[in-house]
């Protein structure tokens, strides 16, 4: 339906069970143990309900494919924050490029001024 | 009356509530989550590109700060030019004894 990146999978590298949970875990970045937790609470709450959802995502969902398990935490990081909110990734990214783009101003005022101070002091030799 | 109402209401909330529930929350998934393959090819080429263009500004920054440690001051400042100026109000204030001010 959506893009690989953004996609929900059964994570089998980090699965007690069958994976439904580690990748809930995965796909919003909260921990897996309180993922853990809550279905264990829900079991209490639903009963066979909560075991007939989570059979039914785990027959449903792909497992993940091994080149999306990503090294970086940084780098799953990001695509967690991707899933939750693209247009807030977005801001985000423009606003690094805002930012490097006030370094650059300053450090192109700098270089530029210097130079002509540069040019002064020579003038000034002559 | 108490009898008859109590399981009407269960069966309510099983049948009708649940699914209510779950089907607004897919619906709302489904249109929040309108991200294609070439948005996200886009999207992690941005950001590795900010990342790479935030580590050369860092180098950049390293090697104007070693070559003149107030650099931000100067480009910020026209009025002050040149770098020797500053080292002789230096050593003028470190001659009168008085501490050096930089304004």
């Amino acid at each position: 339906m959506s893009s690989p990146r953004t996609k929900f999978y059964l994570d089998k590298h980090n699965a007690k069970w069958s994976g439904v949970c580690a990748g809930i875990a995965d796909y919003t970045g909260l921990d897996v143990t309180v993922i853990r937790i809550g279905f264990v609470l829900s079991l209490f709450i639903m009963g066979p309900m909560a075991f007939l959802i989570y059979f039914l995502i785990s027959w449903m969902a792909p497992r993940k494919p091994i080149e999306l398990y990503e090294h970086d935490p940084a780098q799953k990081k990001f695509w967690q924050g991707v899933r939750r909110s693209p247009h807030r990734v977005a801001r985000d990214v423009r606003s690094r490029f805002r930012d490097i783009d006030r370094r650059l101003a300053d450090v192109e005022t700098y270089v530029t001024s210097s130079n002509s101070s540069l040019a002064q002091e020579i003038e000034q030799l002559r | 009356m108490e009898d008859i109402m109590l399981p009407v209401v269960i069966l309510g909330i099983l049948f009708i509530g649940f699914p209510w529930v779950i089907f607004h929350y897919i619906t709302k998934w489904k249109t929040a989550a309108s991200l294609t393959t070439a948005d996200e090819n886009l999207l992690d080429e941005l950001h590795d590109l900010a990342r790479r263009l935030d580590d050369r500004m860092g180098t950049i920054e390293r090697i104007v700060q070693d070559e003149n440690p107030n650099w931000r001051q100067l480009g910020s400042d026209a009025v002050e030019t040149a770098l020797e100026d500053r080292s002789d109000r230096i050593l003028e204030a470190s001659r009168s004894n008085r501490p050096f001010r930089r304004d």
